[in-house]
């Protein structure tokens, strides 16, 4: 029976491909298909969604409750392709394209969306979308859609953006640490250096022993960011991004700013004020380092804190985590890199034009605010709980559990507070908001917010960073004097970092 | 004649290498054994070594419930047993006149052979072409497609190879085939060699991932290296996403600890039953028969 | 020896092949077709193999020409225009490339030198434990690490080499302050090395436990009434009954010498190691993988697979002087 599924596939479509045509039909008599909510099943239209990075799970079939419910309510039954656990995204979905097997809407990694874009293989979305996914079309700022038609060359919007306006990283910092060696929250680089030097020699966590590490980071100098966002280097996750500098847009990589950030960790390296092993944490290493009470001050989500102090909680009760205002650095403008939209988030490919109002149609149920809740929890007993006092209570992901599609991707800041709430013991939240409301003052959206992949085009090793993070790792582990930042710069704009720069900038006349 | 100092020396430091080698292979796995049984606050802090701590069966319990995961199990076993018989049977098939002097074209053959292991064909190529011959989402793209490892018939063609002239001149005065010299005559002489090549393929097939991630999309037909895999890579993308408030006696950690054990011990316990076949002499006692 | 040599000269079409069965000399012509009437069970045989190769290596391998093509994912091999050599010329004129290949050779070339003898060396070990439980234990426990995915086994590397981990506790113990082994380019080839062969050794041997299985072992025997000593008989009865399989190991790893494998490198590299340790594949991992330049990662392992199929043929002829070759 197996070897069948794919004609299966094959007939669905097909009869996928009919019943569109039977709905555009409609539409044209009178925008009759948002009418129809619940009521004529008959016609339900299958429409193949492309997500990846969806996690632990099993995918659901078409007689999972979830895809009853949102069936029900749109006429238009999903059915969720992921890559298989383990795989590369990103070559997955390259190998649907070489195939000529696209879904009919797809969540686009790893720069594809530029591929299909240039190829001529995307569905501009201009007019479908304000008629068929109303709530897509106005929740998303005008500003989001802006960036959206200035990644392609003829100015259409080929991808719905992803947004989200509040900060989603921020500096974090052990409030009971400062308290219990007697610091206030620093105010400048030099109160912060002062403070991690008391994090090292006076046992904030009061084993005895002196196994502080006042600061860390991870491999490839990832989720260390708030010691770069000290000098003002527009940087997300370990990555230097696009910002303005010195009235022009460039790569925060190559800047003055970021030789001074660079200098600075040196120095705490060398005090041994940095984690001398912060470049080999792998995630796990980095995250058991903060569990177990050992790190002071370091980078994260906000919204992420709750098993990590379950975790501290358990050798340290007290323990309480704050955000961290930027401390002040003389001469350098220090921000916190919010990169808030023009990430694409969907996108219908131009083969699967006749299916494309279905497909908006399924978006729009879950940008719909009414369907808010249900996009958030799931189905009870499937993917939540009733736990005590009423609140739902998420099921942890694992093997068996069936995957549920989401395809929201805005965050305000009404989003995130409700989600502390729901996520969060009561006593917490006060905790987290705050850590919102720090941030929020530090925040910045950088001006290369939103630049897409093809900038890139032709050069990997630019694209991947590479020549900076080994540049940059080197220095700081005092492998390498200072000076060799400037032969990077260098070397950087001559191995097609200044052809780079050129196009950013082209890109950046029209989105300003 | 009994054995001089220096044989002793020898012996003893041997032994005392081989052990403390032993010891530090046998350590990842023992770690990850405690790992499975510990507390996910203690296995995310990295307090476990070699012996559980906070002792719990919650990862365990739900590794064994896990109906998934038993039904990728079978699969995979399934794919083993069949492609390790079908790959023998094909590979000794192909060897045997590849060994064969009187076969002319033998070694413009083995020279086509060898080139494909060295000119890998591209990805896409190769999708594609499997794709085309239907095997999308069958179990049949995990076997087939890799039905002859080169690597393991060269194996068996130089064990055939080796093998003493005088035996099919004999056997054709008796008036054998080529069928019969090779199944009745050649495979007797060859256990050890076949058991270490069916090994190979038993554990590329118990291992298969790649190709499974390539053609199979119905995640019924997920073989165990795929579920295992969903553990492995880091949960670091969806910390975002993945909340939960009850308090659990298993976590993604300890899970994943299990779930390797789970999906390797299986095939680890091959090697020693086939260790039978390496004895000495395995080829002359045959011959003597 | 006799045999062998004769098979090599009836490529030329003059000689016969066969000593003991033809009658008559028969058209150099019709060689081929009297080969197959009189043998046609060997071809019948052969069949599948023939087709399968023909199927599943060769008709993708034609895919390559991608190599030669600005291939678009989108529009296909039919689709994309041709450029020639300029993915070529493309990787030649990559900065970093002279540094990529000699990282790759180089390790490559340590891989060879320490790892390809490893399981040998470890296979004679084994066979001096005479105790046959301790002997077969030993071996179940050698080839665990086989098992294991780089990624577990970068972790515990990572782990023994830490500021806390094992290596520097023994430091430490002698007074000497911690080295972070990870991050210093000097030890990274070296931790490549020895980590490779850890996790593989017990692997290796086991082929070459078999091919000991099949010594005479009256042949020992003898040696023993001719008083030669354990380490005699290792050099004149073990190693030289291994050698036709050590040849054709060799053989078969040296076809393949500039493909390391991913998995490891990616597991242990970082941008510190960078200058040592970056090598072919994980270059493309960056430039394909990550951006479907499919056509460049095709020409570089069109490159990788030239050197490797030189590299072949150069000891492939070597090996037929003294023994058999792979072809």
């Amino acid at each position: 029976m197996k070897k069948f599924v794919h004609k299966r596939a094959m007939l669905l479509m097909m009869s996928g491909l009919l019943l569109a045509a039977g709905c555009s039909g409609n539409s044209g008599g009178g925008s009759g298909t948002s009418g129809g909510e619940g009521g004529e099943t008959e016609g339900l239209t299958k429409i193949q969604v492309f997500k990846s990075h969806m996690g632990v799970g099993s995918i659901p079939d078409s007689s999972n409750p979830h895809v009853q419910y949102v069936a029900e309510h749109t006429g238009v039954e999903y059915e969720l392709i992921t890559p298989p656990p383990g795989s590369e995204p990103a070559e997955y979905i390259n190998m649907m394209i070489a195939s000529d097997d696209l879904p009919d809407i797809m969540r686009p990694i790893g720069g594809v969306e530029q591929t299909l874009i240039q190829q001529g293989g995307a569905l501009p979305l201009d007019d479908l979308l304000p008629e068929h996914a109303p709530n897509v079309w106005n929740s998303i700022p005008e500003e989001a859609w802006d960036i959206v038609r200035s990644s392609s060359e003829d100015g259409k919007i080929y991808y719905v953006p992803k947004v989200f306006l509040i900060p989603e990283r921020s500096p974090l910092i052990r409030q009971d640490w400062v308290e219990a060696v007697g610091h206030d929250m620093p105010e400048t680089v030099d109160d912060y250096v002062e403070l991690l030097k008391a994090f090292r020699d006076e046992d904030p966590n009061g084993n005895g022993k002196a196994d502080e590490l006042p600061t860390t980071g991870r491999e490839f100098g990832r989720w260390m960011d708030h010691l770069f966002a000290i000098y003002g280097v527009a940087m997300w996750e370990g990555y230097p991004e696009w910002d303005v500098y010195d009235g022009e847009i460039q790569y925060a990589g190559i800047t003055e700013n970021m030789r001074a950030a660079i200098e600075f960790m040196r120095m705490l390296y060398e005090e041994k004020l940095l984690d001398n092993e912060t470049f080999l944490n792998k995630g796990d290493v980095w995250q058991a380092k903060i569990n177990n009470n050992l790190v002071g001050s370091w980078y994260h989500m906000p919204a992420n804190v709750r098993d990590r102090l379950a975790a501290m909680r358990t050798q340290a009760p007290d323990a309480y985590i704050a955000a961290m205002p930027l401390p002040q650095a003389e001469g350098y403008e220090g921000f916190v890199t919010v990169k808030s939209m023009g990430e694409p988030e969907w996108m219908i490919p131009k083969a699967a034009e006749a299916n494309a109002i279905a497909s908006l149609k399924l978006l729009d149920f879950f940008y719909n605010p009414e369907h808010d809740e249900f996009g958030r929890y799931g189905i009870e007993g499937m993917h939540y709980e009733m736990g005590e006092n009423g609140r739902k209570v998420i099921l942890p992901p694992e093997d068996s559990r069936p995957l549920r599609l989401g395809m929201r991707n805005l965050t305000t800041a009404e989003d995130m507070e409700l989600r502390i709430e729901e996520t969060f013991p009561e006593e917490d939240w006060q905790m987290v908001k705050d850590m919102y409301e720090v941030v929020e003052q530090d925040a910045k959206r950088i001006a290369g917010d939103g630049l897409p992949a093809s900038v890139y085009q032709g050069f990997p090793d630019i694209q991947s960073h590479k020549l900076f993070q080994e540049t940059m790792t080197r220095i700081i582990i005092g492998e390498r004097p200072i000076e060799a930042f400037d032969d990077y710069v260098a070397q950087w704009k001559a191995s097609g970092g200044d052809t780079v720069t050129e196009r950013v900038q082209e890109w950046y006349e029209k989105v300003k | 004649m009994k054995p001089t100092i220096g044989e002793k020396t020898f012996q003893a430091f041997n032994y005392l290498f081989l052990i403390v080698a032993a010891a530090t292979m046998l350590m990842p796995l023992l770690h990850l054994l405690a790992m499975s049984f510990s507390s996910p606050i203690a296995a995310d802090s990295k307090e476990v070594f070699l012996w559980p701590v906070e002792f719990t069966t919650g990862a365990w319990t739900h590794v064994l419930q896990n109906a998934g995961l038993w039904r990728s199990f079978g699969i995979t076993v399934y794919i083993t047993v069949v492609g390790t018989a079908l790959s023998m049977l094909f590979s000794i098939l192909t060897a045997y006149p590849l060994s064969r002097k009187e076969f002319l074209i033998r070694k413009y053959v083995m020279f086509a052979i060898v080139l494909t292991m060295i000119f890998n064909a591209p990805m896409i190529p190769f999708f594609l072409t499997v794709r085309e011959l239907g095997m999308m989402n069958s179990l049949w793209a995990l076997i087939i497609p890799g039905l002859i490892g080169t690597f393991n018939l060269v194996i068996i063609r130089t064990f055939f190879m080796g093998l003493p002239k005088e035996l099919d001149d004999s056997a054709r005065i008796d008036g054998c085939n080529d069928f019969r010299i090779l199944f009745q005559i050649y495979l007797p002489l060859s256990k050890a060699v076949m058991a270490t090549v069916s090994l190979f393929y038993a554990v590329g097939y118990w291992n298969t991932f790649q190709r499974a991630v390539l053609f199979i999309r119905d995640q019924d037909l997920y073989p165990l290296q795929m579920k295992l895999r969903s553990y492995l890579v880091s949960p670091e993308e969806l910390a975002a996403v993945n909340m939960f408030l009850g308090d659990y006696d298993f976590n993604t950690t300890t899970l994943k600890a299990a779930t390797i054990i789970f999906a390797t011990v299986p095939i680890i316990l091959v090697y020693p039953y086939l260790q039978k076949y390496f004895v000495k002499g395995a080829l002359l006692g045959s011959l003597k028969e | 020896m006799a045999e062998l040599s004769a098979d090599r000269t009836s490529g030329s079409g003059t000689k016969e092949t066969d000593r003991s069965e033809r009658p008559a000399p028969r058209k150099p012509g019709n060689r081929y077709v009297e080969n197959v009437r009189k043998h046609w069970m060997l071809y019948v045989m052969i069949l599948p193999g023939i087709l399968f190769y023909i199927i599943f290596k060769y008709i993708p391998l034609a895919g390559s020409v991608i190599a030669f093509q600005n291939f678009q994912i989108f529009n296909g091999i039919f689709g994309s225009p041709w450029v020639g050599l300029d993915n070529f010329k493309f990787i030649f004129t990559y900065d970093d490339f002279y540094n990529v290949l000699r990282n790759t050779a180089l390790i490559a070339l340590y891989q060879l030198v320490f790892g390809f003898p490893a399981p040998i060396i470890l296979a004679l070990l084994f066979n001096e434990v005479r105790l046959m439980l301790a002997k077969r234990t030993l071996q179940s426990l050698f080839y665990l690490p086989h098992f294991l995915s780089w990624v577990v086994v970068g972790g515990v590397v990572f782990e023994l080499l830490s500021n806390q981990g094992f290596v520097n506790a023994i430091r430490e113990w002698f007074g000497y302050g911690p080295i972070l082994y990870m991050q210093e380019s000097r030890f990274f080839r070296t931790i490549v090395v020895i980590s490779a062969i850890w996790k593989e050794v017990g692997w290796g041997t086991i082929i070459y436990l078999a091919a000991i299985s099949s010594i005479d072992p009256s042949q020992y025997e003898a040696a023993v009434v001719d008083g030669a000593n354990k380490w005699k008989q290792v050099i004149y009865i073990t190693l030289p009954a291994l050698f036709p399989t050590i040849l054709i190991l060799f053989l078969l790893n040296i076809g393949n010498f500039l493909e390391l494998g991913f998995d490891q490198m990616f597991n242990l590299l970082t941008p510190m190691t960078y200058s040592v340790g970056d090598i072919i594949e994980t270059y493309v991992y960056r430039a394909g993988v990550l951006q479907g330049q499919y056509s460049v990662t095709t020409a570089i392992g069109v490159f990788q697979s030239v050197i490797g199929f030189t590299l072949l043929w150069i000891f492939n002829r070597l090996a037929r002087k003294s023994e058999q070759g792979l072809w």
